[in-house]
């Protein structure tokens, strides 16, 4: 009772005394105890996850006490994998035990907050007597009213507002960008939906019923290896962690385990108590070398041609020296190497040329369906050309051939494809190979064995098999006699041995040599189970996709793709979002409009930012004369521009017109339907009157006017050329070093003297935390964190469905993003109203992978309309061109409902199309149905974020298993094999949001997927492809060693090949004054960092406390004492494209000759102001600017056609260089002053002009 | 008399008493984890070991000499033969050496708490201020030892007598406030100042005083409780 009164019973303390009075027995109150019990006692324990940028899925008990999260700690119930293996938990890292620290930090977003002087003017305007979509209008049509808040941008000056009051600022931005300029003009950023698909699914919902377009990010981000679609026509498919486990032999590089995939490392670990054996191969003396066997230092960016000549290894010793079964086996069932290519004369020699077809041949092999589309082997048994099952002609227009068993088409007889024709060859030819090591020649000729074909048009051809042009590639002699090959490994003259290879890559011969042997020497034991574990620091480099194809190259020839234990495993930004089929309907309003706009990042930002302007590359300096050649003198804008035109790539916007008047336009001309519609805009392009916005992105009417940005930090950390991005898209202060001027030359993209700035009216971030994106933005609306919402979370590293779930309410004025963007749709739908009714709008679609559209262009021969190459149709030569009615004042009705189309034209993924009138109707049950009067009344609820999950896991097959046997059911037509085996265990089960919440269940397996969740083997990627016979999604069904694209051709890249780190020229503006100031030139790695991103932040004050306290690079001791630079003094990276500022670490572990700035370190905490810009210091891409490649621009060419965040460009950045020097403590300025007019008017650094 | 004099010295004390004891209370009750002596020795030892036993040891001594001092009856010193001003030149003296001490002790510590980074981030307001409320007093106690002596150079105890007297009127609450109404002024404000001391007592790190563990001297060299039911 009182403490106090128990102190006075000091006589009766004491009951009883023992060994002679040297003890006593007390009754002490014990009332102190329950203190130590209340540490532990919580209002409740919840379930949820880290939901943006995390692969990990972890499962975190989230601790609330007196109302508050206090504290997060790592959930260990997940199921079990099997009794062979080691379970998945406890999942979780330093990160995400840190982050309940951001829900009650500084950083926090408590309340809506808006730039205080839009609020002003804004409020002048209403004040007038304006309604608030009038008051916008005339914000906007002041350039002096407009630039008050624009320049300020990134400066502070943001004032609290009210929920209402910033909700119908939005709405009117929205509305009156509509209306003037066309849907199109209002983008959407979010990333990696995997990690909290509603959240994702809000911001996309709202745009996609508005008509604004949603951009992309895995490709934005870099981490999307646009050689996984090249070679298998997949995204990103790969093995759940607890695979490695079952691997005997792996190489790592590239993709720092322990760091970045922190709960999963602990497999690589186990794995190695079981005896395999793990290589590393890094620059760095990475985290993950320390756990490994053999470290392999090797030079930065040269990876291709380390596994090239591994690969020259494998290829000679197990299939020419000796012919390896199971190997050869694998190669002519599961890959392109047995398909025939024919070879074009150029000059004395050959070059490859594009695949053989059936139509190539008399009566087209009896094939009528697609025959330009299915391509030809050898067959030993039947001594003939044939055509066999599975290429991608047989996908559609018939069914029950597509599939991959070894038989021929037309007569559905077994055959063996023949891998060379060295024994059988009609003649020896010497075919050039593009190459690009300077100084060794960019045309090596090797001898090749080839046959003779008669084609149909009486011509004959020569012939050779993709392997054996491969072998030739590798340089290996097959005593052909001819130049450029070798039988011996030190031969250095010769490329891709291992002597060469250590000229190039510094890795010595002997441990190239070595592994190269045991890598394939294991496989062949093991039947596969070879892995290479690989990620960002060889996926962002610009030629990221031939050190892609290097690795499978390897893989493909030891047959580990597609086997438990081996193959690849990609581990950079890839995302598992398990249940998309279910969530994509709901995340792009596919339920009630369709085509939603899709936006590939790099190609937007690219323009949008104007980063094209400055463009150094010349893409005739990276063709190889293997090519025809056909855009020599193009620029990289140029090549994009056509690449839209044909409708290979999106667009946003699309048109330089206003894509509602265009039909308004046609309409009031005659059309009466979507071909009419089409046909006058084909008219309007022909005759010049209309072109796509890329020709002028510059000019205001292609500008973008309104960005959302939610679960992001585009201008942050993932804005490569972060400084252009404030010069031209924000207009704010930047520290861009040079004028644009080199972009200049184009032929198909307008050139305006003046550079264009503050291209955005509005910039909206939708965040829990004030970071340099919110910075920069004029609204910042404050969200739910991670622990306050209900959301869905999955990854790929495990198999299980995860929640996010709401611990405590959300905290302040935040809501969940659901509910943002719910009451902005709101108050959009009021505006509309009265401003916008209903409108017919034309989207343009790119012809897309997994569509019948990916046929589009026979022969990869590339014919452009605009050059009067061919005729523009749509769909063929041109995108798809959609009508879209779109009722602006019932977007709030449509977004709290599942629309009808969902009943009248159904669900589907990846190809396969299935009915889900039934789980419709389950979801009225579950979910209640909308009971406000109007279009959608009566249909299921989505007003509750737990509704929204329950509806995206009823409708995926991954969580529904009834829609699991509706989706294979499907794929089994058109593969004509039965695949029921795989899903009949679990086809009742029906997965729901408590379920995860007591628990994280594991996934039904379904054909979203190429592989199966099973409890025999882990779940690996291709798994299906071979072992359920199903074709990989590209050409010849099989995986590609072999690109045939006249544009692949053109810049050298049929054949997998090394190229060497791009010079991205970052000093040639420079002024001479910087460069001259240090002679240490770097180059800019970014790789992540242990001590923030992914489930929390660097400007996390733990994470601060942890390293350093702000943002730091590291830099080698010789290029230190070279640069006369201590640990911790001030450097600053500057380049061309700006400058940043960090403390230098000093560390024995970086190489010579690169500087280590992690990814993701806030401009916001401890960044001093660069005396260089005048400006604060930069982040890590304030020195980097966005490249884009011809070659990922591909489309309408199958597994080279384009998919949102599946094919497109990527935004690499690791080509770049740094001049690196010390700055004194004394000269360090935190530009702690006042803002002035003067201040406020310098937006660019001294001496640089506004071009 | 005037009202002030009676207050601070019929009224005061009481008052002071009474927040001294109740509060000390209350916060034991309630704030059992705040019942601390704040120790900043953790954070920086440099000179903490000379400075705090210089403290502790004069302000122990001036308190048990102050305790003997005003509150022993008379009779006790009558028995020993020690007359009022053999008993004002021990007071002078001993507490004069111990108030030295205890000041210059006192003042180390000051020095570091106000100077010393570590202790000044760590430490509270309260602390400063009972440090320096405590010298204050302290300081006014040493300069009535002046005049002290000079009443004793006079072979005049009156003044000290007075004192011993009121505060005994204080304990046995009968307050005679005039008693020392007429006092010099030093004696007043000391006589103040050192009440303030334990009205602010429960509210700082003093605290610690009651916790003073004398206990240990006599424990058991082992405490247990029992589980068994019949135990009690």
């Amino acid at each position: 009772m009182s403490h106090f009164l128990d102190r006075l019973k000091f006589l009766t303390k004491t009951k009883e005394t023992f060994s002679g009075g040297h003890g006593i027995v007390t009754n002490e109150d014990r009332q102190w105890e329950d203190a130590y019990r209340h540490r532990w006692q919580h209002d409740k324990v919840i379930r949820s996850t880290h939901g943006v940028n995390c692969t990990g899925g972890c499962s975190w008990k989230i601790f609330v006490k007196n109302g508050l999260v206090s504290y997060e700690m790592q959930q260990t119930d997940y199921p079990r994998t099997r009794e062979d293996l080691p379970d998945h938990e406890p999942r979780g890292c330093q990160r995400g035990a840190s982050f309940s620290w951001y829900l009650y930090s500084p950083q926090r977003v408590k309340y809506p907050l808006i730039r205080g002087r839009l609020l002003d003017l804004f409020r002048a305007e209403r004040l007038a007597g304006k309604d608030p979509v009038e008051a916008w209008a005339a914000i906007q049509a002041d350039a002096g009213k407009r630039k008050q808040y624009t320049a300020v941008r990134g400066l502070g000056g943001f004032v609290r507002a009210d929920w209402e009051e910033v909700k119908e600022i939005v709405a009117a931005a929205n509305v009156h960008t509509i209306q003037k300029y066309g849907p199109d003009r209002i983008f959407g950023f979010s990333p990696i939906p995997a990690m909290s698909q509603i959240s994702y699914a809000s911001g996309a919902r709202y745009l996609s019923l508005i008509g604004g377009a949603c951009g992309s990010f895995y490709d934005w981000y870099c981490d999307l290896p646009a050689a996984s679609p090249q070679t298998w026509g997949e995204q990103t498919d790969v093995p759940e962690s607890a695979d490695w486990f079952n691997s005997t032999y792996l190489i790592v590089c590239g993709s720092s385990l322990p760091t970045t995939r922190t709960p999963d490392a602990h497999f690589v670990s186990e794995v190695r108590y079981k005896g395999a054996k793990v290589i590393s191969m890094a620059p760095d003396y990475a985290e993950y070398c320390k756990a490994s066997d053999l470290w392999m230092p090797v030079n930065p960016g040269t990876d291709t041609a380390a596994f090239l000549a591994m690969g020259h290894v494998a290829l000679k010793e197990f299939y020419i020296d000796n012919q390896d079964p199971y190997f050869s086996e694998y190669a002519r069932k599961y890959t392109d190497l047995p398909v025939q290519v024919m070879l074009r004369k150029q000059g004395d020699g050959y070059v490859s040329d594009r695949c053989l077809r059936a139509s190539d041949l008399d009566g087209a092999l009896g094939e009528t369906n697609n025959p330009e589309w299915k391509t030809i082997v050898y067959d030993e048994k039947s001594k003939s050309f044939v055509a066999p099952n599975g290429s991608i002609g047989f996908r559609w227009g018939e069914e029950g051939k597509w599939n991959l068993l070894p038989k021929n088409a037309a007569t559905q007889e077994e055959i063996v494809a023949q891998l060379s024709c060295i024994d059988g060859k009609d003649d020896v030819v010497s075919v050039g190979f593009p190459h690009f090591e300077p100084g060794e020649g960019d045309l090596l000729y090797r001898n090749v064995p080839v046959r003779k074909v008669k084609l149909a048009s009486g011509e004959e051809a020569l012939v050779a098999t993709v392997f054996d042009m491969q072998v030739a590639q590798y340089g290996i002699d097959r005593g052909l006699g001819g130049e450029n090959v070798t039988s011996d490994y030190s031969d250095a003259s010769v490329a891709y041995t291992p002597a060469w290879a250590e000229k190039v890559t510094g890795v010595k011969a002997a441990d190239i040599e070595r592994t190269g042997r045991e890598f394939a020497y294991n496989a062949s034991k093991t039947q596969g189970k070879s892995m290479v574990i690989m990620g960002a620091a060889i996926n962002h480099w610009y030629h990221n996709d031939m050190m892609y194809r290097g690795v499978m190259n390897l893989l493909h020839l030891c047959g580990c793709v597609g086997q438990s234990g081996g193959g690849w495993a990609h581990y950079v930004g890839q995302e598992k979002l398990r249940p998309q089929a279910g969530w994509a309907p709901i995340a792009f309003a596919l339920d009630w409009h369709r085509p939603p706009r899709h936006m590939n990042s790099t190609s937007y930002w690219y323009f949008h930012t104007d980063q094209w302007r400055y463009e150094t590359l010349r893409p005739d300096d990276l063709t190889s004369p293997a090519g025809k050649g056909k855009y020599k003198g193009y620029s990289l804008a140029d090549y994009n521009v056509a690449a839209v035109r044909m409708g290979w790539l999106p667009s946003a916007p699309h048109w330089n017109a206003n894509p509602l008047d265009l039909v308004a336009e046609a309409e009031k001309a005659g059309a009466t339907d979507e071909a009419g519609i089409a046909q006058h805009v084909i008219g309007k392009l022909k005759d010049g009157s209309l072109d796509v916005a890329f020709a002028d992105p510059d000019n205001p009417v292609n500008w973008p006017r309104n960005l959302f940005v939610w679960r992001a930090n585009l201008i942050g950390t993932s804005a490569k050329g972060h400084e252009y991005f404030l010069k031209h898209l924000l207009g704010a202060q930047n520290g861009v070093l040079q004028e644009s001027g080199d972009g200049r030359e184009n032929k198909l993209v307008k050139w305006h003297e003046e550079a264009p700035i503050a291209k955005l009216d509005l910039m909206v971030d939708v965040n829990f935390r004030l970071n340099s994106t919110g910075a920069y933005s004029d609204i910042v609306l404050p969200t739910a964190t991670w622990y306050e919402k209900n959301d869905l979370n999955t990854t790929d590293m495990h198999p299980f469905m995860h929640p996010l779930a709401e611990a405590v309410s959300p905290a302040w004025e935040s809501k969940s993003d659901w509910q943002i963007f719910k009451n902005i749709a709101k108050t959009f739908s009021e505006l509309a109203e009265k401003h916008l009714g209903t409108r017919k709008d034309l989207v343009a679609l790119p012809m897309q992978h997994d569509s019948v559209f990916e046929m589009a262009q026979p022969f990869g021969e590339v014919k452009d309309w605009s050059k009067g190459e061919c005729d523009p149709v749509p769909g063929k030569t041109m995108p798809l061109l959609k009508v879209v009615e779109r009722n602006f004042s019932d977007t709030y009705r449509k977004y709290i409902a599942i629309g009808p189309m969902m009943v009248n034209i159904g669900n589907g993924v990846k190809g396969l199309d299935w009915n889900t009138e039934e789980e419709y109707e389950e979801l009225k049950v579950m979910n209640g149905e909308v009971k406000e009067p109007g279009v959608s009344q009566g249909m299921p609820s989505l007003e509750e974020d737990i509704f929204v999950c329950d509806s995206v896991m009823r409708m995926a097959p991954e969580t529904c298993g009834e829609v699991a046997h509706k989706s294979w059911s499907a794929l089994s037509k058109k593969t004509g094999i039965d695949h029921h085996h795989l899903y009949a265990a679990r086809q009742e089960d029906k997965i729901t949001f408590d379920d995860i919440k007591v628990q994280p269940r594991k996934i039904i397996t379904a054909p979203t997927w190429s592989g199966i969740e099973s409890e025999t083997v882990s779940y690996t990627s291709c798994y299906t492809n071979i072992h359920e016979h199903i074709p990989f999604r590209t050409l010849t069904g099989r995986a590609h060693f072999y690109q045939d694209h006249e544009w692949m051709l053109d810049f050298g890249e049929g054949f997998c090949v090394h190229k060497p780190p791009q010079d991205m020229k970052s000093f040639s503006n420079l002024s001479p004054e910087i460069s001259n100031s240090s002679h240490i030139k770097l180059k800019w790695i970014t790789p992540h960092s242990k001590w923030g991103i992914h489930s929390t932040y660097q400007d996390n004050h733990r994470m601060l406390t942890l390293f350093r306290g702000g943002p730091y690079v590291w830099i080698s001791e010789v290029d230190a004492k070279a640069a006369g630079i201590e640990d911790n003094d001030w450097v600053e990276a500057v380049n061309a494209n700006g400058s940043t500022i960090a403390r230098a670490v000093v560390s024995q572990r970086v190489s010579r000759g690169m500087a280590m700035m992690y990814h993701a370190q806030e401009k916001i905490v401890n960044v001093p102001g660069s005396n260089t810009t005048g400006k604060r210091g930069g982040i890590l891409n304030s020195v980097t600017r966005v490249v884009i490649k011809p070659t990922n621009m591909i489309g309408g060419y199958v597994q080279l056609a384009y998919s949102f965040n599946y094919y497109g460009t990527v935004g690499c950045n690791r080509d770049t260089e740094v001049i690196m020097r010390k700055i004194a403590d004394k000269d360090i300025d935190w530009l702690e002053r006042p803002l002035t007019p003067e201040r406020e008017a310098q937006l660019n650094p001294p001496g640089i002009g506004p071009r | 008399m005037d009202y002030i004099n009676f207050f601070a010295f019929g009224i005061y004390p009481y008052l002071a008493g009474s927040v001294f004891l109740i509060g000390s209370w209350m916060r034991f009750d309630r704030e059992q984890y705040g019942w601390t002596s704040s120790s900043s020795q953790l954070l920086s030892t440099s000179g903490v070991r000379l400075a705090s036993n210089l403290f502790h040891i004069g302000i122990i001594g001036i308190f048990l000499g102050h305790l003997v001092g005003l509150l022993a009856p008379f009779s006790i010193w009558h028995a020993v033969s020690l007359s009022m001003l053999g008993k004002q030149y021990i007071a002078m003296y001993g507490g004069g050496f111990l108030g030295i001490l205890c000041l210059i002790g006192g003042a180390m510590l000051w020095w570091r708490r106000v100077t010393n980074p570590r202790v000044r981030a760590a430490g509270r307001a309260s602390d400063l201020f009972i440090l320096t409320w405590l010298l204050l007093t302290l300081l006014l106690g040493l300069s009535t030892t002046f005049i002290t002596a000079q009443h004793a150079s006079h072979g005049n105890a009156d003044t000290m007598m007075a004192m011993a007297q009121w505060a005994k009127s204080i304990v046995l609450f009968s307050p005679k406030p005039e008693l020392i109404a007429e006092a010099e002024l030093i004696f007043r404000l000391h006589l103040f100042f050192g009440m303030t001391v334990f009205l602010v007592f429960p509210f700082t790190r003093l605290v610690h005083i009651w916790s003073a563990p004398f206990g240990y001297l006599a424990r058991a060299y082992q405490i247990v409780r029992t589980n068994r039911a019949s135990a009690r």
